[in-house]
């Protein structure tokens, strides 16, 4: 008795947790609404927004001739501003109606979660749908509304809809209804992306108040690196505070390597990359725009004290005007944090906005095309050369396993090399496939094909193989030949087997297209487009390679899903194999 | 019996079978099996595991070939009778492919021997009738219970009507009471259509509610120790298992395997 009562209890406590949560939901929505009323057309919360960028682009694309405009959104933009009788649109109204549409998606997003706390009583399944639905509409607020660093507003509006997904997640986690396939998967996907952007913050937070440690030091500012070093070593200053990568350039490091040049232009300065942070030094991410970059230059008689720490009172530390040197900054006392969190930086993992604003700028300035189109067209390049590959392969690997499966002696002989052709790294056997092929889509297929046959094959064995001995035996027994116990038997027995190998090869395809777009030199596709923004690992393409990165995902994934579909079609009969999968 | 020589559909004569002959861990698993089955027969070979009953089965339907011996089937070799379509087949697994829906596994053996498509369902559906499946003919295998598959894979084996009905353990996968149902059911398929079926079994009393003739055989190696003939009257039904006779022949089946297994075991055991 006490059980059965036991248990709506416990069911009301999380039926109100639910509840509260919805209600905090809202409330955090309603002050994000709030947050954009009255704001300045260009403030940055606008202005560097996903759309409002797109929206300055427009603008400006809608004054060229348009004979150069290739774009259609571009064609779009000028076309309206010839109905408009003006020259070229102004981004004021464009900002305009993109805060109309915001000011209406954050009021639909209200109205859904409003909804779902009246159907909390009424209707709990419909208050489940409802806060689903706020939910995804919330997950996209994450591309749209831009970090900015150091400005209280911005921050905030990310802030607020990180919290506001945290507890529609957090409420609809607790709610005791069934879940769905459809809805774990974007219940996982919301707390993947909201993991993304809330260690962002929390680094970003954590970083900001970094450093420098001793409020006794002083700080001088010098208008080039190469007075900073030369006040250095007159013994103006004790350390200079300066890129890493410029520095690594002009003097040895500390310790002096044997083997250390020493004919560079500071002979008797060292550079010192790695601080002993358990000294209580952290010369860790200072400007948040270039975060993990920052390091030391001292005099070869003071690198190892400063090295390890020691007699850092009263440091003279000169720093380069306009990069680290922000006056603002220098002037602020700050508070040691021992936590390195430079794995998070915008350089290392950019914000889902960045990413998704990349999407929607042209990958090179003033581009034609946006990168979403261009990578689009890579993208349907390299699907298409992926899917010959596919097919390749699937015909290949299943031939292959055919023929094993009807030949011991081929099995064994050839099986062998088989297994070792996919031991050889396909960055090895591309080059020689382009050489002998030509630098064209057939390459490219072949190499994908040498990823994708394998899995084929061996499944294909293995299913031909798959019949219990009483099952042939019975076929035997109807006098059938061998073709027909390969046809009525073997054949339909191996589908699961070989199905469950074209899922792998499906997206083992678009690697290998990848892959094989780089040495053949294609540069329509995919391969190209990583290749291009990864050798200039820079704030300005990293987003564009996760743009990339994101493009070939997608490639991968509508070719699973295809094969998948394919084999839901195909094997609807088989309802048991299916479901067991 | 003189008119045997046109009756009789399987003979044996001193047939033996050696697995890996020659090999050091060489079987012999079947020695000097002489029998004759006749048209119409129901035969039981019974014996513990190792005797030689399943192989003697795939013998006689040509999945196996004799070391050694005579094996005439309709007056022929058993490849030939196995390329005429003499044998219909039941194991102990229903191997039903799950693909194919009831009706579909039925018309298995009818497409790989070309019938047309008419004819093939009209015989599906003519032998799901026959089993009391007709209603299930577009169900899938998974859909059915384990005594249902096994009734359909009865009616696949008579499909194509072949003469001989080979049965290995057909319901030994199967619980007691399904078993005893199917045991009346099959009574009732075999007068009705009066196959020769040879069924093998490791269960004395189904051997003896089912078969005309029991054969015992006993193991290492594979000998048939006694034919012991059932004259209980047919039809059969619940009652011929409180009938006093049928608990003489289970006895005397039983004391006949039990002095085989005793013999066969190896001395100082």
């Amino acid at each position: 008795m006490t059980e059965a009562q036991a248990v709506p209890q416990s069911q009301t406590v999380k039926a109100r947790i639910v509840f509260a949560l919805t209600a905090l939901a809202l409330g955090l929505v309603l002050a994000l609404f709030a947050q954009y009323q009255n704001l300045p057309f260009d403030d940055p919360l606008q202005a560097e927004s996903t759309l409002g960028r797109l929206a300055t682009w427009m603008a400006q694309q809608s004054e060229k001739d348009p004979e150069d405009i290739r774009s259609p959104l571009a064609r779009y933009a000028h076309n309206w501003a010839t109905e408009l009788g003006v020259e070229a649109l102004d981004p004021a109204l464009l900002f305009n109606r993109i805060s109309q549409a915001r000011s209406g998606y954050l009021a639909l997003i209200a109205l859904l979660l409003l909804g779902a706390l009246v159907a909390r009583f009424a209707r709990p399944s419909a208050a489940r749908a409802l806060s689903f639905a706020a939910l995804l509409l919330l997950n996209a607020l994450l591309f749209l509304i831009p970090s900015i660093q150091g400005e209280s507003v911005g921050n905030n509006a990310l802030i607020l809809s990180l919290l506001a997904i945290l507890a529609v997640l957090a409420a609809l986690a607790l709610s005791p209804d069934k879940m769905s396939r459809v809805v774990g998967f974007f219940l996982a996907l919301s707390a993947l992306l909201l993991g993304w952007e809330a260690s962002k913050s929390l680094a970003a937070a954590v970083n900001y108040k970094i450093l420098l440690p001793q409020a006794s030091w002083t700080y001088q500012r010098s208008p080039t690196l190469e007075a900073a070093l030369l006040s250095l070593q007159a013994g103006e200053v004790d350390v200079v505070l300066a890129d890493r990568k410029d520095l690594d350039d002009l003097m040895p490091p500390h310790p002096l390597q044997a083997d250390a040049e020493t004919h560079l232009p500071y002979p008797d300065l060292r550079y010192i990359k790695t601080l002993d942070r358990r000294q209580g030094l952290g010369f860790l991410p200072i400007a948040p725009a270039f975060p993990g970059r920052l390091s030391l230059a001292a005099r070869a008689d003071d690198a190892a004290d400063a090295s390890a720490a020691r007699a850092i009172f009263d440091w003279r530390i000169a720093a380069v005007t306009g990069e680290f040197a922000d006056v603002k900054f220098l002037s602020q006392a700050r508070h040691l944090v021992l936590l390195d969190l430079k794995i998070l930086n915008d350089l290392n993992l950019p914000h889902l906005q960045m990413i998704a604003e990349a999407f929607l700028q042209p990958a090179r300035r003033n581009g034609e095309y946006l990168l979403l189109r261009i990578l689009g067209d890579a993208g349907l390049y390299t699907f298409s050369e992926a899917i010959f590959g596919f097919l390749f392969g699937a015909v290949l690997g299943f031939a292959l396993g055919s023929l094993f499966a009807h030949s011991k002696l081929l099995e064994r002989g050839l099986l062998p090399y088989v297994v070792a052709s996919q031991t050889v790294p396909i960055l090895a056997i591309a080059p020689m496939v382009v050489i002998w092929l030509g630098a064209s889509q057939l390459s490219v297929a072949v190499i994908a094909a040498y990823l994708t046959f394998f899995p084929v094959t061996i499944n294909t064995l293995r299913g031909l193989g798959s019949p219990a001995p009483e099952q042939v035996e019975l076929m035997h027994s109807y006098g059938s030949s061998r073709w027909t116990i390969m046809w009525k038997l073997r054949f339909p027995a191996a589908l699961p087997y070989i199905f469950t190998a074209l899922k792998v090869s499906a997206t083992a395809s678009v690697v290998g297209a990848i892959i094989g777009e780089l040495p053949s030199g294609i540069g329509d596709g995919l391969g190209r487009a990583i290749l291009d923004f990864s050798s200039d690992y820079s704030m300005i393409s990293t987003p564009k390679l996760w743009a990339s990165i994101v493009m070939a995902a997608v490639v991968g994934i509508l070719f699973f899903v295809a094969v998948n579909l394919a084999e839901r079609l195909v094997l609807r009969r088989y309802v048991r194999a299916v479901d067991m999968r | 019996m003189s008119s045997s020589r046109q009756d009789v559909v399987i003979a044996a004569t001193d047939l033996n079978k050696v697995f890996n002959p020659g090999a050091q861990e060489a079987v012999r698993a079947l020695q000097g099996i002489n029998l004759e089955v006749r048209a119409g027969e129901f035969i039981c070979l019974v014996g513990p595991s190792g005797c030689g009953k399943s192989t003697l089965m795939r013998l006689i339907g040509d999945l196996l070939q004799p070391s050694a011996g005579d094996l005439l089937v309709n007056g022929k070799s058993p490849r030939a009778a196995r390329l005429d379509r003499d044998y219909g087949m039941v194991f102990q697994a229903a191997t039903l492919y799950e693909w194919r829906s009831v009706s579909k596994n039925v018309q298995l053996p009818l497409e790989v021997m070309g019938y047309d498509k008419a004819e093939r369902q009209r015989r599906a559906q003519a032998m799901l009738d026959m089993v009391e499946l007709g209603a299930f003919a577009n169900h899938y295998p998974w859909q059915l219970s384990g005594g249902m598959q096994q009734r359909v894979s009865i009616a696949r084996a008579l499909a194509f009507d072949p003469s001989i009905l080979l049965m290995d353990e057909p319901f030994g996968a199967l619980d007691e009471f399904t078993r005893e149902r199917m045991n009346l059911e099959l009574l009732r398929i075999w007068r009705q259509t009066g196959k020769t079926i040879v069924f093998v079994t490791h269960s004395i009393s189904e051997a003896v509610f089912l078969s005309g003739r029991v054969v015992v055989m006993s193991p290492r190696p594979g000998r048939i120790t006694k034919i012991v003939s059932n004259s209980l009257p047919y039809p059969r039904d619940f009652k011929t298992r409180s009938d006093p006779a049928y608990h003489a022949l289970v006895s005397e089946v039983r004391e006949l395997l039990r002095d085989a297994v005793e013999a066969a075991r190896p001395t100082g055991d």
